[in-house]
């Protein structure tokens, strides 16, 4: 700080120096005026641009890399109850809204994951997942989804969304979500 | 020494008549729980000063070795300040009397000598009031294997009255201390612990063949969670299924045969095929989840989960599937049953107020009795080779580990602490 305050206080100084030097300086009889110069014309440089045509929606889709199409999550996922896997009817919005989803995009396949919530073994788990997994699945196929467009998996209870140990953690961790594996 | 050859001619006997009642080979094994453990004096061990190496061998030696025997239940140590009332041991001249009157019915000497940069470790075992020696080994041994030295003589005692060996096997669990669920084996005092399994993917539920040559378990290495079976001495790994959702592995107690579950059918069923995994065959016909199958010591029969009733509850069936009947009761959710290597129990998995306790169901009384009391997860039970230990994982500290208790509930230790460990499995 101090170190500060004496360069500060020294430019001060010398600045206060010259501006007094500069007043002594008046007395030189001022330069003679710069020759005029032609100067050359400004050329912007460009390249011609391309104009996109104007894309559809399906055209957008398919130059998105599954990473991004997956980034914006375009299939929500839906919860199960505890030891469960029948589709709840808050999950048929959600899965009619899916299909309706996969409808307009014939050509997407995915991978429906099956996850469970912690409280369970991991052997009973692993097949209570594949059973959400599979039961999503067939709602999909029941509203006109095809089935080789569909895969799924478990990972019962090793991938858990929420952290936590109650019953708000559990019942996010309880769900089957939805990956795009395919376009 | 009259006493143990009386009792290994009563084990022959009994053995020649297992053999003759049933045609099949059948293991009996004996479990003398409530005796009072056979009396050990184990002296410190006798060696060369002048050596550091030799001190080390003789000083590690010797602590693995009394772990191992108050860890036996079989054995009982003579307290060490016992020692003090006898003349200090003189392996070239032992008064049996002195050991006799500290209520030593063994007496384990150990002379550990170097010779050209080899250690060697001799040692002998007495019976006390015979005044034998019962049984003598010589061993060579760098300072890594110190351990393993111990846990040969351990094995040792245990054969010489009839119980079985099981110091040196070890146990295979899934750990995530690298990064994500990856197998790894480590000895029976959690010593030793090595990696198995270097992938990205999750690699887990491994359980061993009874010989520990081979591991089967469940790999998402391929993108689907398929078996595989690992032979960890050979460097070999062999995918064995891969249709559906596939897991549980279990090796019948001949290693002939390998039960798995799959849903290669449409919905989680049990399979029984060869130990490679050829000719899987179904045994489950359900559209429950039928899953966890356990063997019976004799190969006879599978327990197994299922939730046919509307809750996962343990069932029995014959090894081909036939006669299926329920053998839990009083609880609504009880899972990953483990066959104990006796036969006559059955540990458990059951949920209750959101807790998860291992608990033993004895099959010829019916009674239940509950192993860990912890108001945490306690999970995936497996038996020790002679029943007197079961091993399981647990988040009772936070975190989850392994952990090993006695069948009587007593002796709890902790076994793992890097990252999370679960999933252990020491016998099918």
């Amino acid at each position: 700080m101090k170190k500060f305050l004496v360069l500060f206080l020294t430019v001060i100084l010398v600045l206060s120096f010259a501006a007094s030097c500069k007043k002594k300086a008046k007395e030189v009889p001022p330069p003679p005026p710069p020759q005029a110069q032609e100067q050359p014309k400004v050329e912007k440089v460009e390249e011609p641009a391309i104009k996109e045509p104007v894309l559809t929606e399906e055209e957008i889709f398919l130059k998105k890399t599954l990473e991004e199409i997956n980034q914006e999550k375009p299939l929500a996922m839906i919860h199960f109850d505890y030891d469960r896997y029948n589709i709840r009817p808050d999950a048929v919005p959600v899965l009619e809204a899916n299909a309706s989803w996969l409808k307009k995009y014939p050509t997407v396949k995915i991978l429906v994951e099956g996850h469970c919530d912690e409280r369970g073994t991991e052997e009973y788990n692993l097949a209570l997942g594949e059973k959400r997994a599979k039961s999503t699945m067939d709602y999909l196929v029941s509203l006109g989804i095809s089935a080789d467009r569909i895969r799924i998996i478990s990972y019962g209870k090793s991938q858990p969304l929420d952290p936590g140990h109650d019953e708000t953690a559990w019942a996010k961790n309880r769900r089957a979500q939805f990956l795009i594996i395919g376009k | 020494m009259k006493k143990s050859a009386t009792w290994i001619l009563c084990f022959i006997i009994l053995t020649a008549g297992g053999l003759s009642l049933f045609s099949q080979q059948e293991i009996v094994l004996t479990i003398r729980e409530g005796v009072p453990a056979i009396s050990l004096a184990l002296p410190p061990f006798v060696t060369d000063a002048s050596s550091a190496e030799a001190r080390e061998a003789a000083e590690t030696i010797h602590r693995v070795l009394a772990d191992d025997l108050n860890y036996s239940r079989v054995f009982s140590l003579v307290p060490r300040e016992h020692l003090n009332y006898i003349r200090p041991l003189n392996p070239k001249e032992i008064f049996f009397k002195d050991w006799e009157s500290i209520q030593a019915r063994i007496l384990v000497v150990g002379e550990v000598s170097q010779s050209q940069n080899r250690v060697i470790f001799e040692v002998k075992i007495y019976d006390v009031k015979s005044e034998k020696m019962i049984l003598g080994k010589r061993y060579q041994a760098d300072p890594g294997v110190f351990r393993l030295v111990a846990h040969r003589v351990a094995d040792e005692l245990m054969k010489l009255y009839g119980e079985k060996p099981y110091f040196t096997t070890k146990i295979v669990f899934v750990s995530n201390r690298d990064g994500n669920d990856e197998l790894y084996m480590m000895d029976y005092d959690g010593a030793n612990q090595t990696r198995l399994t270097f992938n990205k993917w999750r690699d887990y539920m491994p359980a061993w063949s009874p010989d520990q040559r081979a591991i089967v378990f469940t790999s998402y290495r391929a993108g689907n969670p398929d078996l595989y079976i690992l032979y960890p001495y050979e460097g070999k790994l062999v995918p064995v299924s891969t249709k559906g959702t596939n897991f549980s592995g279990a090796f019948s107690p001949d290693g002939k045969k390998l039960a798995f579950c799959s849903t290669r059918d449409g919905n989680s069923e049990i399979y029984v095929a060869g130990a490679d995994g050829s000719n899987a065959r179904r045994i489950t016909f359900n559209s429950a989840i039928d899953t966890a199958p356990s063997w019976s010591p004799t190969g006879r029969e599978i327990a197994f989960t299922s939730d046919r009733t509307g809750t996962p509850q343990i069932y029995i069936m014959d090894a081909e599937g036939g006669n299926v009947r329920k053998v839990s009761f009083g609880g609504n959710y009880l899972d990953a049953p483990a066959w104990s290597p006796d036969g006559e129990r059955i540990a458990f998995v059951s949920r209750v107020d959101n807790f998860f306790d291992i608990y033993i169901l004895n099959l010829k009384t019916n009674k239940i009795t509950k192993l860990t009391e912890t108001r945490a997860r306690n999970e995936s039970p497996s038996w020790s080779p002679d029943g007197r230990h079961i091993i399981f994982s647990s988040n009772m500290s936070g975190s989850i580990q392994v952990y090993s208790v006695d069948y009587d509930a007593s002796n709890l230790r902790c076994l793992t602490s890097q990252g999370e460990n679960k999933l252990a499995n020491w016998t099918n």
